[in-house]
């Protein structure tokens, strides 16, 4: 028992981490349709920005990941504009951009591979190594840290759609382009930040995350299908899906390599199972759309 | 890095106008996951390649690699072999997957054409198929396990848990772990994989922890994967000894795991104070502008073998080279000090069982030799 | 008859290519041709019936080790062998297509994704079955009635694989069937409507395709003579579908322009980028989705018109 109360919080950490790619995604998803696989490369993207400020150049935490995340805002918006609205505007189907993005997970990797060499790279923790302890329950300083900020991101991004102006004209977008556009949204504008936004919550997942498991250039994908993975579970219809799915499946995953009678070899497979049950009896997630 | 290419094109430039040089084939992959273990062992052996050259080459001839990239691709690493073939190579070196060296050997085979991987340690590779063209230099996850249980036994180890990860690599070292420990008689009393793109290693290490072991053996070869073992190690709290396998020799721990891996056994081939290993060191340096890591030593030992064996051979004719190499004695950089690679008649992997060292880390360095072999 | 006729002449032509060519150029021949097969299926799945899956390439690797482990691990005699791999590979299709037709669009995506990954884990932990991660090597093909298929013979054998795939899908493709899967495709409500068993014609052009790459697994393994888990690594999954796309969905054309452009494109960049190959390789993916989102053959098309 007093395993689980240690898993708990270093689980709810990996949770946040699924829980924010899985965001990445959504911010892309709802106002445009497009699902954007992407979103692991981004997260590298920012894990590699944190290996530089932060290591490299060893500037002040809190510098190095805005500058950081600010250098991920800025790739995912020319994405954007160079990858997608092309396509957009030549009316090409739906697949068209999700596989020009598929194309661009090949790009960001190797370009990164291109530039640093192979072997994995330090990221340094936000407040160093140390443990909090809460009780029976306790957690190393990253894992609060990332939970604290993941809780701040989603209670942002919450307020954000449901209480502001601008909010509102993303879910308009999402509801029906063609009327947002008549009423005078700024079609482009809001993709365009979408994608932004998408890379900022992705690379702000990478960051948080490389510490643990440093920065490499195969980091990408595994993060993409586990925060996809988060997306099913808690369904695409509202915000705090993601992070309930990343949560579960991590739960999902470290609780079963711990209890389950199987070799732990066969315990890898968990999250796919977990993914295909959910598939198969639960396509929209645990949590529905408000009407 | 990209010095050393830039030294080795214009060096080759120069020897390609040369009608008669010897063409030797290497296929490495500079793009998929052998890319941390490939790159610097190719860099090894362009280096090696240009230090025979400035010497006048082999046999009065320029060496000239065709050097070629599988992406860890088996199905391209075969059609590459007899690309090579094609091209005239007398002598084919593997620096990528093993999966991909064992096919290109169903090529090599056929062709009779020598080929030998300096560097990868799959046992499978001389055993699946019976190739006497094929020789195999690295060091065996076989010999291995024996050299770490060797240094082990002094600690009288009764009960150890196992711990690797899920690459192809890491499991074939784990099950050569898991027989030599089995054949000495160590209980395993909890084997563990983690899968590479976790996030953490906790669980599995709470399970290990729950065991109450005397010792944890590390099979990982992916870095970033051992590194998630290490902190979770220090996480916990964990106390007992870690001894690890060949992954542990590369050197980039010393920065991305600073803190973790300090008091770490593993099993290297590589001895810093070994005379041949200082003089290697020193030309690199001096050629390249920066230190090599033992992992260019793979490399370097591989292209001198190959120009040993056409000097043994007197001759640019495979089957002769293929004798000479099964019946060659050569001291390289790598290995314990006075090892020298050799072949047993009729068997084809070379590395010394004796020849490989466990060396441990102090602070976060690579530090001495603390046993020799598996006596 | 007279596609009879173009079919026996499409093979004299491939077949009779490999007999000009050298060792090299053969191998990567053949493998050209295999993954023209593969493209050929994956097309009929993807572009004409709508299906996003990526089992694709577990079905090949099904078919490739389960020739070798029925010929050399269990003995069997040759013709049973081949008729128990494809047996089970259309079992094996079965099971995933049945479920399947309760999924959409990219829920399927994800299962078959789910399952090619399942596939690789099951052949590492399979022990002497599957020979782990090493593989199995260390066979041959047997003699036919004393006859000896190597190199270029077997290119021929390969060949008549790619001229049979292709017709057995064109055929397909102009029937009846082949309107039911377009019709599945674009608009599921309305060809049920129409009186379209939906979700039958979607399990059987899972399983039809599915099992066609199982054949092309089978005579995968005899070409190195070597079978291991990197060979059907997820990673081709993608680029099979970028073949297609890249190609022109939907098109057979299509398929064999993408195919053959993305698997001769490493080749090619390799000797003038050298170390970014794939790099290039991605920008150019990229590239040619943005300049011509329905395919490389709508170009064709279009210069056809003129």
């Amino acid at each position: 028992m007093q395993d689980f109360f240690e898993l708990a919080v270093g689980a709810a950490a990996s949770g946040c981490v699924y829980g924010l790619i899985g965001l990445g995604y959504l911010l892309v998803l709802r106002p445009t349709g497009i699902i954007n696989f992407a979103v692991g490369e981004w997260a590298m993207l920012g894990a590699f920005g944190g290996f530089v400020l932060l290591t490299q150049y060893e500037w002040p935490y809190p510098l190095g990941m805005a500058a950081a995340l600010a250098a991920t805002f800025l790739i995912g918006w020319t994405t954007e504009r160079v990858v997608v609205r092309p396509l957009v505007a030549k009316s090409a189907p739906l697949l068209a951009p999700i596989l020009a993005l598929l194309g661009m997970v090949v790009v960001y990797r190797e370009t990164i591979s291109a530039i640093f060499p192979p072997d994995p790279m330090p990221v340094p923790y936000a407040f160093g190594m140390g443990r909090l302890e809460f009780g029976a329950i306790g957690g190393t300083y990253q894992s609060c840290f990332i939970i604290g900020v993941t809780l701040a991101v989603f209670i942002g991004v919450w307020l954000f759609f449901e209480r502001t102006v601008a909010g509102k004209a993303f879910e308009a977008v999402s509801l029906h382009r063609r009327a947002a556009a008549l009423m005078g949204i700024n079609l482009s504008r809001v993709t365009a930040l979408s994608f932004g936004a998408g890379a900022v919550v992705a690379g702000l997942g990478g960051l948080l995350v490389a510490p643990n498991t440093s920065a490499h250039y195969l980091m990408g994908v595994p993060l993409a299908i586990q925060g996809f993975t988060a997306l099913v579970i808690g369904g695409v219809g509202r915000v705090e899906g993601a992070l309930l799915g990343g949560l579960l499946l991590a739960l999902a995953e470290q609780l079963t390599v711990r209890y389950a009678p199987i070799p732990s070899g066969y315990a890898q497979g968990m999250p796919l199972v977990l993914l295909m049950i959910f598939l198969l009896l639960r396509p929209t997630g645990l949590l529905r759309a408000r009407a | 890095m990209k010095l050393a290419a830039m030294l080795a094109a214009a060096l080759f430039a120069t020897a390609a106008q040369a009608q008669d040089s010897i063409k030797i084939g290497v296929i490495t992959d500079r793009v998929g996951v052998s890319k941390p273990y490939a790159e610097p062992a190719t860099e090894g052996i362009i280096f090696g390649a240009s230090e025979l050259n400035k010497k006048g080459g082999v046999l009065g001839r320029k060496i000239e690699l065709l050097i070629e990239d599988d992406q860890s691709k088996p199905d391209v690493s075969a059609a590459l072999a007899r690309k090579l073939i094609d091209q005239g190579a007398v002598f084919i070196l593997s620096v990528s997957l093993s999966p991909a060296t064992q096919q290109q050997q169903t090529v090599t085979m056929e062709a009779k054409t020598p080929q030998m991987t300096p560097m990868n340690s799959a046992d499978y590779l001389t055993t699946q198929l019976d190739n006497p063209y094929f020789w195999q230099t690295g060091p065996l996850g076989s010999v291995q396990i024996a050299t770490l249980l060797a240094h082990a036994k002094t600690k009288n180890l009764k009960r150890v848990a196992l711990i690797t990860d899920n690459s192809e690599l890491g499991q074939a070292i784990n099950k050569a772990f898991r027989a030599g420990l089995e054949k000495s008689g160590i209980q395993i009393v909890e084997e563990e994989v983690v899968s590479n793109g976790s996030t953490t290693a906790t669980p599995q290490m709470q399970k290990i922890r729950g065991a109450n072991p005397e010792a944890l053996f590390v099979a990982g070869v992916v870095t970033a994967t051992n590194v998630l073992i290490f902190k979770s190690y220090r996480e916990l709290g964990l106390k007992f000894p870690i001894h690890a396998s060949y992954n542990l020799s590369v050197p980039i721990y010393q920065t991305v795991a600073k803190g973790l891996v300090n008091g770490i056994t593993f099993v290297d081939a590589y001895d810093p104070d070994k005379p041949e290993v200082k003089a290697f060191e020193a030309a690199y340096r001096k050629e390249t502008g920066h230190a090599p890591a033992n992992l260019h030593g793979y490399g370097y030992d591989g292209i001198m073998l190959v120009a040993e064996a056409i000097k043994k051979a007197g001759a640019v004719d495979k089957g002769k080279i293929r004798a000479a190499m099964q019946s060659i004695t050569y001291a390289g950089v790598m290995g314990a000090k006075g090892m020298k690679y050799s072949f047993a008649p009729g068997k084809r992997t070379g590395f010394d069982p004796n020849g490989m060292v466990v060396r441990v880390y102090e602070g976060d360095r690579q530090g001495r030799v603390i046993y020799v072999g598996q006596k | 008859m007279t596609s009879v006729i173009r079919g026996a002449a499409a093979f004299i032509v491939l077949a009779g290519a490999a007999f000009l060519m050298g060792e090299y150029h053969n191998d990567v021949y053949r493998k050209l041709l295999l993954w023209v097969a593969l493209a050929l299926g994956y097309n009929f799945l993807f572009g004409i019936c709508g299906q996003v899956a990526f089992s694709h390439f577990a079905f090949y690797g099904i078919g490739a080790y389960s020739i070798v482990i029925l010929l050399f691990q269990l003995h069997l005699p040759f013709p049973l062998a081949v008729a128990c791999g494809i047996a089970l590979c259309i079992l094996f299709a079965l099971a995933v297509a049945i479920p399947s037709t309760r999924l959409e669009g990219f829920y399927l995506a994800l299962a078959t994704l789910a399952l090619g990954q399942l596939f690789i884990v099951v052949l590492n932990e399979g022990g002497a079955i599957t020979g782990g991660t090493g593989g199995i090597a260390n066979y041959r093909l047997p003699q036919f009635f004393g006859l000896n298929l190597r190199g270029p013979w077997y290119t021929a054998v390969i060949a008549l694989l790619v001229v049979g795939t292709y017709a057995v899908l064109v055929r397909l493709d102009h029937s009846w069937f082949g309107r039911a899967c377009r019709a599945v495709r674009d608009n599921p409500e309305a060809a049920a409507a129409m009186g379209v068993d939906v979700a039958r014609t979607k399990v059987i052009a899972f399983t039809l395709t599915s099992a066609l790459a199982g054949i092309a697994g089978m005579v995968y393994a005899f070409v190195d003579n070597t079978v291991n888990p990197p060979i059907f690594s997820i990673d081709n999954a993608f680029l099979l579908l970028f073949m297609v796309i890249v190609g022109g969905a939907g098109r057979h054309a299509g398929a064999v322009i993408g195919a053959a452009l993305l698997f001769l494109l490493p080749f090619w960049l390799s000797p003038i980028v050298g170390h970014h190959q794939a790099l290039v390789f991605g920008v150019l993916v990229v590239a040619a989705i943005l300049l011509a989102p329905h395919g490389l053959i709508g170009i064709f098309d279009r210069l056809a018109r003129r």
